[in-house]
This record gives structure tokens, C-alpha cells and sequence, in this order.
């Protein structure tokens, strides 16, 4: 495994286009985050800061930064790709490596980069509620923080789900299209097709947004004006309800191992020349 | 001799191409195969599919006496058409992967590096090497870890006559170690010079497989001529002593048979109130060996 990950290391930790992918993501991850609270606009009763505190921030920024996890799957599909433009696969091939080793290879690479996204999620949000929290106790801080596992479960996913898409298209420009289409497009367009029956929960780009769920700001900004009104529940309905949480993430997880699985299928298969 | 590499029956086609069809064959230890065919063989697919690139159809092959798996082509090296590396990286870091993916130590590196004539150019990108040197740099990752056995395909392909020499020297150094050698190649000279033994494909059949002085002394090949060339000719096309008679520039170019020695078809001459006035012994270059076995039925 570290042998794995040594190889990967000395790949990518000299290839440009990742470095400046990741280098793009870190930036937009942190300095956008840091403008949220910083373009907070005073509007009556409810305020920007507010999102930014224990226990919501967890929440909060987990919707935020989801579609991040958009670009670490476009540096996955990148890098994949390459190896068949370059025809690096084959060289590691003929050198010793197994074609499942090839995948487990991705796959670590795959895992590392869903923990450096989640840590440094926690981490800004850890910041962040230190800094704009009235009132901090260990357990107002902790709580919702079990968001961060379905984080690292949407990251994981969109990473293997644009693993696949760069197996089976093997072309750089044609994958990242494909990856973007299907997220960008295609997914919203099916679910608006689908939107009066419940399958439309069911689809594999929605199980994964949908484990990063929008929060309830209502309900947020209620407790912020510790209002007795009560809240206009057709507001309420702005809000999309969904799958059940264990089943959306049973749903994403399932939707990740068929992404694997496939991708195992279609390196056994392929010819590397 | 341990067995190296032994193929059954392996067959291998691209919708409707036959690339390769049920080949047999067996490398022994310490033997240089050469692998001759025209372009469309199935030499490379042969290699590939030994090599792991790509999967047979039918058929099965052992390497070491057991079956194929991932971890014997470590004990490898492997050149496979044009070597890939990843262009962005330079030579070192190139040759690292290989090691980390061999298991051995990066020591080995500047051995190879020296050895292909490119540790000056150590620290250059891939991308900026030269044709030639990038196949010099695919001869060296496949000398990384002092492998047993070497599989190179047209090791010399793409190279200028300076080059070609070079990468001959290189291989002939490891045959000359004793170890074992898997040579595609269409330049027959090369074969000849490196290999002791051959297998000749044609449209992914095997042709002719054994030893390259065994193939070479198959037929024995003379030329004659005397004063009544056609007569001659007419006499020994009746008799049972030559296998192929052609003329060639005036003189007689007979195939004997297999039993006949020179000796007999001056006998018949003479017999035949014939005086033969020149007679010249031939061997049968693997060029035109492997010609007369490839030209089209």
C-alpha cells in the first residue's frame, strides 16, 4: 500500500496541471470561506454570521464547500486520463504491477485526497466557530459534527464516480465533460423530469449532494431571534426533504461500490497498449 | 534447461483479425529467441499478451513453469514498442517508479543510467529526450534489477546506425551474461547476430521455430554451371538429387535433397558427359530463409 501511494507521490507531487488544481481548490476552499463572513450583509433580524456558529457552522459549510469535492473529482479524472495518454499503465504493467494494484493505486490516492478535504473542512469550520461562537461548550461545539463522515462519504464518491467515467472514456476533455454534463445537467434535468415521483431521490449524483443537505435555515434564524412566531410553513417546503439520511447514505455508498466494481471490471478488461 | 516462457495453443484476434493463432512455444533458460515476422505478425501482440498489456483469447502461457502473475515480470525486463515514460518527470524520477514498482533500490539507477549512455542526461525531463535516447532510456528500465530475462520489441526501432549499434552492443553484453533474451524483430541481420534461436510468424502462425544454425543449415544450396546449363538442368529435374533448380545470372542455383552431398551432383554430371566448370557452396541466409517462408502462397 505505501509502495502504492509512494508511486502515486512521486507522480503527481511533480505534475503541474495537479498541482495547480489542488493548489486552485485549496485557495478558492479557504479564501471562500473566509469572504462569507466577511461580505456579511445585515439584513433585518438575521445575519450572515450567524451560520458561521456552534453547532450550525458544521452544516453549514459542509453544503457550502460540496461542490468542491466537483474539483478534486475533475483532478481524479484528469490524472486517470493521462495515464492512457501517456500510456503509463501499460509501462507499469510490463514493470510488476497487477492490473487490481493499478486501481487500488487511484483508489488510495482516491482516499487521501476525501481526508484532506474533510480535515480541512473540519479544520475551517473548527476556526470559524471559535471565531463567531457567543458561546462555546464541548458540546454545542461537537454537535452535527457526524456531517463530516457523509462528507468524506460524498467526496470518496464523486472521486470514484469520475474514476470510472476516466476508464471508460480514457479521453481527458471528453471525461471532464461528461463528468461536468452529468453533474451540471444531466442529474438536475432528470430529477426535474422525475419530480413527481420518488425515484428522483434515487439518482447517483443526488444521493451523494443530498448527503451534504442544504440546513434549515429557518430554522436557524429562528432560534437567532428566539422568535414564539410561528414560521410560515410554506417557507418550510423551500426546503427539500428527500430520503431518510441512513438510506440516502446506504444509497451513496451502494452507488460508490457499483463505481468501484465497474472500474475493477473495465481495468481487468482493458488493453493497455 | 529450466523452462523460461511456454505458450499452448495462444490465439488472439481484433474483431475480425487474427493477430495470433494457436502459437507453441518454448524458451529455455540462458537462450536468445529471436521472433521474426513481417509487420502484422503478431509478434508484438505475442509479447503483450506475456506481458500482461493485453489478454489472449484462447489459449495459456507460463512463465517459470507457473502461471502468469504480476509478480514475475519483476524478474522481467520488458520493452514493449515505444518505451512510455511519464514526460513531465525527468530520468531519475522516472527509473524510481519502476524501482518502488520492482521493489529494489534506487542504487541501480545510475548502474543503468551508465549503462545506456544517459547519465548525463539524468535529470533531464522524459519529454526532452531524443528518439533514440528515450528508447536507450526504455533498454535501461528494462535492465533495472539485473533482471533473468529480457523481452524487447524492436529494441532498435526509430534508431539512427550509431544508435542501433549502441543498443546492440547493450543487449548482446546481457546475452552474453547468460541471460535470457526475447527478441521481435523485423531486421533479420539483428537476429542472426544476437539470437541462438528463432521463431518465424507469419499472419500470427508459426512458421519455422529452432536454432538458428539448425534453420540455417536446413538446405543446402550450390551453384553450377557447365557448358550445357539447360541439358543439365533437364538431367537433374528428373533425377531425385535436387529438391529446387534455379537459373540465375547463367549459373545453376540447385536445393539439394537432403542425403545429396555436392560431391554426388559432379558424379551425375559426369556421368552424363557433363563437365561442371564451376561450383560454388552456398548457405542460405535466414533473409532469404525467412523470405521464402513469409512470401505470400
Amino acid at each position: 500500500m505505501r509502495r502504492l501511494l509512494h508511486i502515486e507521490q512521486v507522480k503527481l507531487l511533480n505534475y503541474n496541471p495537479f498541482r495547480i488544481t489542488l493548489g486552485i481548490y485549496f485557495i478558492a476552499f479557504t479564501l471562500g470561506l473566509l469572504i462569507y463572513p466577511a461580505v456579511d450583509k445585515e439584513i433585518p433580524v438575521i445575519s450572515l454570521s450567524d451560520l458561521f456558529r456552534f453547532p450550525d457552522v458544521w452544516m453549514f459549510l459542509t453544503w457550502v464547500t460540496e461542490p468542491y469535492n466537483v474539483l478534486l473529482a475533475l483532478i481524479i479524472i484528469m490524472i486517470t486520463t493521462k495515464e492512457f495518454n501517456n500510456h503509463t499503465f501499460k509501462t507499469q504493467l510490463i514493470f510488476g504491477l497487477s492490473r487490481t494494484e493499478l486501481l487500488i493505486q487511484k483508489l488510495l490516492l482516491i482516499v487521501v485526497l476525501a481526508v484532506f478535504a474533510t480535515l480541512l473542512l473540519g479544520l475551517t469550520s473548527l476556526t470559524l466557530g471559535l471565531i463567531y461562537s457567543y458561546k462555546i461548550t464541548f458540546k454545542i461545539a461537537m454537535e452535527n459534527t457526524l456531517i463530516l463522515s457523509r462528507y468524506l462519504i460524498s467526496s470518496f464518491a464523486y472521486m470514484t464516480m469520475g474514476l470510472l467515467i476516466a476508464l471508460l472514456i480514457k479521453n481527458t476533455a471528453l471525461s471532464l465533460l461528461t463528468f461536468l454534463a452529468m453533474r451540471v445537467f444531466v442529474d438536475p434535468v432528470l430529477f426535474l423530469v422525475l419530480r413527481e415521483y420518488e425515484v428522483k431521490w434515487y439518482l447517483p449524483f443526488r444521493t451523494t449532494t443530498r448527503l451534504t443537505p442544504v440546513p434549515n435555515l429557518i430554522e436557524i434564524f429562528q432560534k437567532k431571534v428566539n422568535s414564539s412566531e410561528t414560521i410560515d410553513e410554506t417557507a418550510l417546503d423551500l426546503l427539500p426533504k428527500g430520503l431518510p439520511i441512513w438510506l440516502n447514505t446506504s444509497l451513496a455508498l451502494l452507488y460508490t461500490g457499483l463505481a468501484i466494481y465497474f472500474s475493477y471490471r473495465l481495468i481487468q478488461r482493458r488493453r493497455f497498449t | 534447461m529450466k523452462e523460461i516462457l511456454s505458450i499452448r495453443g495462444l490465439s488472439k484476434s481484433y474483431k475480425n483479425v487474427t493477430a495470433i493463432q494457436n502459437l507453441n512455444l518454448e524458451i529455455s533458460e540462458g537462450q536468445a529467441y529471436g521472433i521474426l515476422g513481417p509487420n502484422g505478425s503478431g509478434k508484438t501482440t505475442t509479447l503483450s499478451i506475456v506481458t500482461g498489456i493485453i489478454h489472449q483469447d484462447e489459449g495459456s502461457f507460463n512463465w517459470f513453469g507457473k502461471h502468469p502473475h504480476a509478480n514475475q515480470r519483476k524478474k522481467i525486463g520488458s520493452l514493449i514498442e515505444t518505451p512510455h515514460f511519464y514526460p513531465y518527470l525527468n530520468l531519475i524520477k522516472n527509473l524510481q517508479i519502476i524501482c518502488d514498482i520492482k521493489g529494489i533500490s534506487y542504487k541501480d539507477i545510475y548502474r543503468v543510467l551508465e549503462s545506456a549512455r544517459l547519465a548525463e542526461r539524468r535529470k533531464s525531463r522524459f519529454s526532452t529526450l531524443s528518439l533514440g535516447m528515450k528508447q536507450r532510456l526504455g533498454i535501461a528500465a528494462a535492465l533495472l534489477g539485473d533482471p533473468s530475462v529480457l523481452v524487447l520489441d524492436e529494441p532498435t526501432n526509430g534508431l539512427d546506425p550509431e544508435g542501433i549499434a549502441e543498443v546492440r552492443e547493450i543487449v548482446i553484453q546481457q546475452v552474453e551474461q547468460g541471460k535470457t533474451l526475447i527478441l521481435a524483430s523485423h531486421i533479420l541481420s539483428e537476429v542472426e547476430k544476437i539470437c541462438s534461436h528463432v521463431a518465424i510468424l507469419k499472419k500470427g502462425e508459426l512458421l519455422a521455430n529452432g536454432p538458428v544454425k539448425e534453420l540455417l543449415a536446413e538446405d543446402e544450396i550450390i551453384e553450377i554451371s557447365c557448358d550445357r546449363n539447360e541439358e543439365l538442368k533437364g538431367k537433374l529435374e528428373g533425377s531425385e538429387l535436387v529438391n529446387e533448380i534455379e537459373t540465375e545470372n547463367g549459373l545453376l542455383v540447385l536445393t539439394l535433397n537432403g542425403n545429396t552431398t555436392p560431391a554426388d551432383i559432379n558424379a551425375f554430371a559426369f556421368s552424363n558427359e557433363l563437365v561442371i566448370h564451376h561450383m560454388l557452396s552456398r548457405k542460405r541466409s535466414l533473409e532469404s530463409q525467412f523470405l521464402e517462408l513469409v512470401k505470400e502462397d
